[in-house]
Formats: C-alpha cells, structure tokens, sequence
C-alpha cells in the first residue's frame, strides 16, 4: 500500500447529473479528489491532460460512449492507467462482458449505493497491474 | 458402381487433358473424347491402335485423330449430333451446379455428381451420352427428394423450435407469477424494483412505491378459513390491477402484503393513487355470503420515494414503516414516510 497521503483522483464520467450527483455525494468526505465528465470524449481529454487513478464509466452517453472511451483510452495510455470501473444498469448487463473484454478492471450496476461504489473502487486501486 | 464411376471418369479426363497437351493436340471436343475414351480403356480396338501410334512416336496428325474419331468412336455425323446435345447438358450442368452451390452444404453431393458429370462432358456415343443423361436425371430427382426432405425436416424443426419457445416463454412468465393472484410474484417484484431504481438513478425521473397490506386478515383466515382468505387476496389484487396506471407494476410482495411500484411518480401523486384503491375497495367490495357476515374489506398503504443511491432494502424499509404507521393510526388509510 502507498504510504503517501495523496487523495485518489477520481474521474466521475457519466451524462446523468443525478448519477454524478450521487456518486460524488458517496466519495466526498473520503480520500478522495473528485471531478466529472458529462461524455467520453470530455473525459478523455481530462485524462491526457492530468491522469485519474480511477475513472467510473457510464456505458451510455452522448458524442462518446462507454465503450469508445474504453478503447480509446486503453490504446492512448496502455493497460494500466487509468483504472475502469464501468458503470451501467441492469438492462446493460450484456455489455458488461464487452466492457470487460475491452480492458475495464470492473463493473458496477445502477443502482449502486455507498458501500457498493466504495468497495469497487478500492478493489481495483487495490489490485496489481496487470501482466 | 456409380460411386466409382464419376472418381474414374475424373481421373480419365484429368489423364485426357494431359495427354493432349503432351502430343500438342489441338483441344477440340473429338479429340478431348478420343482421349478420354483411350484413357477410360472402353474400346479395346482404339486403345490397341493408339498404343502402337504412341510407341512409334510418330505424333498425332490431325488426319489421324479424325479417322481415329470416325473409326472408333462414331461416325462424323453422329458425332456432330452428340457434340450438340453434350453442350446442351453441359449448359443444364453449370446451372444446376450454380443452383447446387446457391442451395449450400445439402447440395454438396449432388454438386460433386454434376461436377463429375461434368467432367465427361463430349460424350463418345450415344449409349454412352445416354447413360449421362440418366445419371442427370437421376442425381436432379435425388436432389430434388433431399431439398423436399430438407424443407419438411426444417419445417418439422422451426415447429419443434416454436413450441420450445412457447413452453420457455410460458415457464419464464409461470415463474414470475404469484400462483394464486396473477399478479408478479416477489422474484419478479426483485427484479424489476431493481431495473426501475437503475433507470430512475439514471434519468432522475421520480420513482414511488405502495407497500399495501389487508386490514385484519388474520381475523378473516381465522373466521372464515384459508380459501376466504385466498379469495380476500385475489379481491385485493384484482382491485389494485384496476386502479393503478398503466405504467404502475402490481406484485405480492408475501402473505397479506402486496407491492406497487409507480415510476415517474412524486409522493403527492403517489398518495393519490393510493387513495384510489383504497376507495376502489369500498366502491367495489367483495361479496361473499359467509355467516358472520364479513365487515368492509379494507387495506393500510404505506408510501415512500426512492433516493438515487439509497439501498433497495432501506427504500422499502421506509414504505413498510409508513404502512405501520398507517395500521397504527386506524387503518383502511395512507400514510407517507
Ligand atoms: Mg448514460
């Protein structure tokens, strides 16, 4: 485990402001920095211009989606960074094996409530590069 | 028989074409079936005749080949004859391979016939282009038997298939049914508080949930016996099926205690509804000739909003608590948390 007190800076990418909302709402208070990104395509120009540890990803949104950022993301920065955590309702479950195939690290299901949200992303921060 | 002799005709034909390309023989159809014919070894008298013109090595002259043809295999008139019809099956042959191929992996026998038919395509004389024409009409009616099976066979399945569908569908729907009301069951009610919590945290769309419970049925299964009791709880869903909307999602959520839940629904039109079918029950009471009569039939509502992030559980704690409120205050009423 790091020993540097450095918050974890945590990108929320989702085009529901209630979803950003909400999630904020759990993380704050947390170790945490926050910031949003209302597509993939604002989130991907945030992540060239200052690297997330974690970024919490709606499958559905407008100019870029889901799935484009995750491909996009994982050829301009490599495998490791930042770490993904897709987020998508239950009607998108099917795209949850898609998600993972693509390079995110986990996935989360709307509804998610506080100790859920908290729980995935200290999995994949816990969690070792991948090989 | 016939399995060995499209192989053999094909090997007679590939030895034909090589052998008129070593001796610089123009490719005409005479001479291609005069070679074919000295290669299949039909003709006892030409290949005799042939062997010796091969073992002197003095070539073959066109002159040669032609009294070959006229010799062995038929007479020039004949031959012309033959020539036409060979390219009138040769024609039928190369569609029906077309229609073989179109047809995919059933016709691939029947392709391999043709193209083997295909390969003796200048027949040498007439029995021999009739054996040919047989064996088309042969291999066209077998074709023809298999794509009628096969269309019976995939008839047959896509039925079987339908029926597995309708008894899956059917079991899927039997599985998400409470038995003796008709409405959802609690593995249904599970599922779907969770797709309408998911799409509402989604859109932020409001999202409301009735926790309905029979008033005093204890007393009722106590009194009157379980299949009033039964008939109590399928009042009570009929009821709440009519006066909820169109978009409102009707479960028994287990015993007396039945589940509504109302998207795009604030709490103050969420009471409304509720008020709606607890006056739907007085309007429309159940009538059952039972000694004691049986008292009013009312039911206690308990209403709560979902919370984007709240946990499902605590969601539904709320409305249950609001339903208790409701019975401790009197019952047949509606209370909100
Ligand atoms: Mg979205």
């Amino acid at each position: 485990m790091p020993t540097t007190t450095k918050p974890t800076y945590c990108l929320l990418t989702d085009d529901s402001p209630t979803v950003r909302k909400v999630a904020r709402r759990f993380l704050q208070g947390s170790d945490y920095e926050l910031d949003d990104a209302g597509n993939g395509q604002i989130a991907l120009e945030k992540c060239a211009i200052r690297m997330p540890d974690v970024v919490l990803l709606d499958w559905n949104m407008p100019v870029m989606n889901g799935i484009e950022f995750l491909r996009a993301a994982r050829e301009q920065f490599g495998r490791d960074h930042p770490k993904i955590v897709v987020c998508t309702t239950e009607s998108g479950v099917d795209y949850i094996r898609e998600a993972m195939a693509s390079g995110a690290d986990d996935y989360i299901i709307k509804p998610f409530d506080a100790p859920t949200l908290h729980a995935k992303l200290s999995g994949v921060l816990a969690a070792p590069a991948s090989v | 028989m016939y399995l060995a002799a499209p192989l053999q005709a094909k090997c007679s034909s590939e030895a034909a074409m090589a052998s008129i390309s070593r001796y610089e023989i123009m490719p005409t159809p005479d001479n291609y079936t005069l070679w074919y014919e000295y290669h299949a070894g039909h003709h006892a008298g030409l290949r005799r005749t042939m062997d010796v013109l091969i073992s002197n090595g003095d070539g073959f002259e066109e002159a040669t080949l032609h009294d070959l043809t006229s010799t062995f295999i038929s007479s020039a008139k004949e031959a012309e004859v033959i020539r036409e019809a060979s390219r009138s099956i040769q024609e039928a042959l190369r569609s029906l391979i077309e229609v073989a191929h179109r047809a995919g992996a059933e016709a691939d026998d029947f392709g391999i016939a043709l193209t083997n038919l295909a390969a003796r395509n200048y027949g040498d004389n007439k029995e021999s282009l009739r054996e040919m024409v047989d064996q088309l009409i042969r291999e066209s009616r077998k074709m023809a038997g298999k794509s009628q099976s096969a269309s019976a066979e995939m008839k047959d399945r896509s039925t079987e298939i339908e029926i597995l569908e309708r008894n899956l569908a059917q079991a899927l729907a039997d599985a998400r049914t409470d038995s003796l009301t008709g409405t959802a069951n609690r593995k249904a009610f599970d599922a779907t508080i969770r797709k309408l919590a998911g799409d509402a945290m989604n859109s932020g769309d409001d999202l409301a949930l009735l926790m309905v419970d029979a008033d005093r049925f204890k007393h009722v299964n106590d009194t009157w016996g379980h299949q009033v009791g039964d008939e109590v709880l399928r009042h009570i869903a009929a009821t709440l099926k009519h006066s909820v909307r169109g978009q409102d999602f009707v479960a028994r959520y287990g015993g007396e205690e039945f589940a509504v839940l109302l998207p795009f629904t604030d709490s103050k039109s969420a009471i409304s509804v509720a008020e709606n079918v607890r006056h739907a029950l007085i309007r429309e009471p159940l009538r059952l000739a039972l000694t004691p009569p049986m008292g009013p039939l009312t039911v206690s509502i308990g209403v709560a909003c979902y919370e984007p992030g709240d946990p499902l559980a605590e969601w539904i704690g709320r409305a249950d608590a609001a339903l208790y409120q409701a019975k401790g205050e009197g019952r047949d009423c509606v209370r909100c948390a």
